[in-house]
């Protein structure tokens, strides 16, 4: 049987009014040419410009940019039914968890799919109201768990809380999951690459020189040139950069050929690579990943 | 044309004159009720009336009204029956209830053996596992089945399904994601054992068997129409429905046709739309109401089940530690729906399991009722299974009816008192005594499919209280009487769905809407309760007979 590529799932988890539609709606803007599928809760929260849209069908809206919103309706199931009969299918779907679901669960639709795979869990930790969502007589164990399942962390809204509020919850999430990246936004700005990795299916596009340096919005990124590496050996590199790197993309070569591995904070995924292998290699991190020199070290 | 059937007895609800032995029915209503006496006065203005003795020998009562099912139950019947008791199909065909994994198995190799296209997906349904306890079904079952073709065995509940390693390998389950609902076998490796909705999920997936349309499908309703029709139910619901656009249409053909033998309520799904939408839809579907047809309700789902540990306990929530339950909308989310709903006048019933759920529910309920005081709302939580009598007086206070899930006495008694909830507070579990010793208003339920369809069945659950392994729920004071537990489900069904004036009781000027029974409830008494045989039903005055009943 051919192995086909798997659509990565990444979903956006959060308390109610974390800012989980802002941060998707950043990313959709950002979409640049990825046929995302983004699963909503409510369209009308995502404030669609009409000029965008270009076609409404039942509970899709097609966009002018290729992709397309899905309200969820509260029937999961349903809609992962639709998604996966859209033609063509989508590069990537990205849900917008309700505020009580348990992310881990909308994972699991991922484990049954032939087609699809978990990319990643994104949960948003309000900066201005943690200490009540954490306090919450009714939620506060289901916030726990969504925090507890993520694969990416980012305090939200962190225009909102005062210096000393965000220091403290800083240091609480970094002592709680020392192995899970911590980014940090505000009005949901994230750069694109740095939540859903490099544009999957676009593997040539991989930027040849170095954009090294500074990203938007409080990341960094550097891209290297890699001689034929183990693929164990890549993870292994990069397991020691945790839990300042978010993604990684590389296009390499091995004893068993040319591979293509994503890494999304801890999640390796590797596929075969038809062609040769450039043997480009682009890392996305926070600014505490080490620097330049010491990358080009590393790798 | 008017009809007088003579009957042994005739329990009509009515407290005005409980028991009667004739009843005159004309253009689908009640004419009269009463002794033959009674009826000859009505034949001077109205003209003679003829008398039919089919069901002289049998009781009547009003049809029974299931006010908390899925029309779900009527879509398996293509498939293959696996239960442990048997089962009658719309056809009136019995399915016989297989007594272990074994014979399942068995089952559903000659199945494949006598089948033309071997290739095809097999699906079967109704499988039970709480009566085999030895072990688990698991792939090597199902494999025995076949490996050519997919096997796919869907648990009664519902919530649970097996399949074969040709699904698995189909569906390219992965090993990495260690996802706690693909159960594992000691070296972590899946039994073909698949929780919540992802069972159902990967089986759409990987045979392509779209089961959502089967779901909605007019054969599917016809089906449940007729396995309730058997059961002596004239009025159902059909307890959450997302209604896309235009699905009402071929819905209200389906029902409105006149061996369609069943009335059916729809609830509105209430969070398939943003408040504003939802409520404008639910409007344009009230359009659609016929005799038969009703779109009145709304339903919101606030939380899991108890035996799926997905309910939300209140402190020390699962009794064996489990962790505490889910929420399936935000408590915010389901008080700014309870606004919107009440503010538009729509009756709103809120699935609510867990003692911590039902009393988010009741908050959500009084807040949405200062913000929109409505003296007649009955929103009315359904399942409600771990109320305590200060929920109740606290539904009573606030105008609040309840549908307890009394089946689940029967169904899962045994774990809620061994594993879930422990033997204090399973002591409470469906308290319909309590509640109404509280005054709350009571209908009780089966929520088919995930436990049979049968309202007699699910009276005597509350009467009886006793669980599939022999035990009895409780201390007495949560029992209901036989005459409580048959209002449960007449009367007590009707008034949950603002059909009181219509519909549950046998008196002049309501809808000809009757259970034929072989024998008179009141006199069989507690024990006999479900084991009482139903001749059939009338609707609207047209007759409808199960085969082969005596």
């Amino acid at each position: 049987m051919p192995t086909l590529r798997k659509i990565p799932l990444t979903i956006i988890s959060g308390f109610l009014g974390s800012g989980k539609t802002s941060l998707l709606n950043h990313l959709l803007t950002q979409a640049d040419g990825r046929r995302i599928t983004a699963m909503v809760n409510d369209f009308g929260a995502l404030n669609i410009d009409a000029e965008l849209i270009a076609e409404k069908h039942g509970n899709q809206i097609a966009l002018t940019n290729g992709c397309v919103c899905c309200s969820i309706g509260d029937d999961l199931m349903r809609t992962f039914i639709e998604v996966m009969q859209q033609d063509p299918l989508p590069e990537h779907i990205i849900i917008e968890a309700s505020g009580v679901a348990e992310p881990t669960r909308i994972a699991g639709f991922a484990s049954v799919d032939p087609q699809m795979r978990l990319d990643g869990i994104v949960t948003l930790v309000d900066a201005s109201a943690h200490h009540l969502h954490s306090k919450d007589p009714h939620l506060a164990d289901n916030y726990a768990k969504q925090i507890a399942a993520a694969h990416l962390l980012v305090i939200s809204k962190t225009d909102l809380a005062d210096a000393e509020t965000l220091a403290t919850l800083r240091d609480e999430l970094r002592a709680a999951y020392p192995q899970v990246p911590l980014a940090e936004t505000m009005h949901g700005h994230m750069p694109i690459d740095a939540v859903l990795g490099l544009n999957a299916d676009a593997p040539h596009d991989l930027p040849s020189g170095p954009p090294s340096g500074p990203m938007d919005h409080n990341f960094v990124q550097w891209a290297g040139h890699l001689s034929p590496v183990p693929r164990h050996e890549v993870i292994k590199r990069l397991e020691t950069l945790r839990p300042h790197v978010l993604r990684a993309k590389g296009i390499l070569t091995d004893c068993d050929g040319a591979y293509v591995i994503h890494y999304a904070a801890g999640r390796v995924e590797i596929e075969p690579f038809d062609g040769d292998a450039s043997g480009h290699f682009v890392l996305i991190g926070t600014p505490a990943l080490p620097d330049n020199e010491a990358l080009a070290q590393l790798f | 044309m008017s009809i007088i059937y003579q009957a042994k007895s005739i329990r009509t609800m009515n407290p005005h004159l409980p028991h009667a032995t004739h009843i005159a029915v004309r253009d689908g209503h009640i004419l009269a009720v009463g002794t033959k006496d009674d009826m000859d006065g009505w034949q001077a203005a109205w003209g003679p009336l003829e008398l039919n003795t089919d069901f002289a020998t049998r009781s009547l009562l009003p049809g029974f009204i299931e006010g908390h099912s899925h029309m779900m139950e009527g879509m398996f019947w293509d498939y293959h029956y696996v239960g442990f008791y048997d089962r009658e199909g719309p056809d009136g065909t019995v399915w016989p209830g297989l007594k272990s994994i074994d014979e399942v198995v068995a089952k559903l190799k000659e199945i494949q053996a006598n089948r033309k296209d071997k290739d095809a997906p097999l699906l079967a349904w109704g499988f039970d596992p709480i009566y085999f306890t030895d072990r688990r079904m698991n792939d090597a079952d199902l494999d025995s089945v076949s490996t050519d073709c997919a096997v796919i065995v869907l648990h009664a509940s519902l919530h649970i399904l097996n399949a074969n390693n040709f699904v698995m390998e189909a569906a390219d389950v992965k090993g990495a994601d260690n996802s706690e609902f693909i159960r594992r076998d000691e070296n972590g490796k899946p039994t073909g054992e698949f929780l919540g909705q992802l069972g159902f999920y990967m089986a759409m997936r990987t045979t392509g068997i779209n089961l959502l349309a089967i779901a909605s499908s007019p054969e599917t309703l016809v089906n449940f129409a007729n396995v309730a029709r058997q059961t002596g139910v004239t009025t159902a619901t059909d307890l959450v429905n997302p209604m896309p656009e235009g699905s009402e249409k071929p819905m209200r053909e389906t029902i409105d046709a006149d061996d369609f033998p069943m009335r059916l309520v729809v609830a509105f799904q209430g969070n398939s739309k943003e408040p504003d939408e939802a409520v404008a839809r639910m409007q344009e579907l009230q359009e659609s109401n016929s005799d038969k047809l009703r779109f009145s309700l709304i339903k919101m789902v606030a939380d899991g089940s108890i035996q799926g540990f997905s309910a939300r306990l209140k402190w020390p929530h699962y009794y064996n530690g489990a962790e505490n339950g889910l929420w399936y909308i935000e408590p915010e989310r389901l008080g700014e729906y309870l606004k919107a709903y009440t503010k538009a006048g729509m009756q709103v019933h809120v699935h609510t399991n867990g003692d911590e759920c039902t009393e988010v529910a009741l908050d959500k309920i009084e807040e949405a009722l200062r913000a929109h005081p409505w003296p007649d709302h009955r929103h009315t939580l359904q399942h409600c299974q771990m109320a305590t009598r200060a929920h109740f007086k606290r539904m009573k206070s606030l105008g609040v009816g309840v549908n307890l899930f009394s089946n689940h006495l029967y169904y899962w008694g045994d774990a809620h008192i061994n594993i879930t909830m422990g033997p204090e507070r399973a002591a409470r579990l469906d308290d319909a005594g309590g509640a109404l010793a509280e005054g709350v208003p009571l209908a009780i339920h089966s929520d088919a499919p995930v436990t049979a369809l049968a309202p007699l069945f699910t009276a005597w659950c509350a009467v009886n209280r006793r669980s599939s392994g022999g035990v009895t729920l409780g201390n007495g004071t949560q029992n209901i009487s036989v005459e409580e537990a048959l209002y449960a489900i007449t009367m007590g069904a009707a008034y949950s769905l603002k059909m009181e004036n219509e519909v549950g009781s046998l008196e002049t000027g309501k809808r000809a809407d009757i259970a034929i029974l072989a024998e008179d409830p009141i006199d069989v008494g507690a024990e006999g309760l479900k084991d009482i045989s139903v001749i059939g039903t009338m609707l609207g005055g047209i007759v409808h007979l199960n085969q082969g009943r005596d």
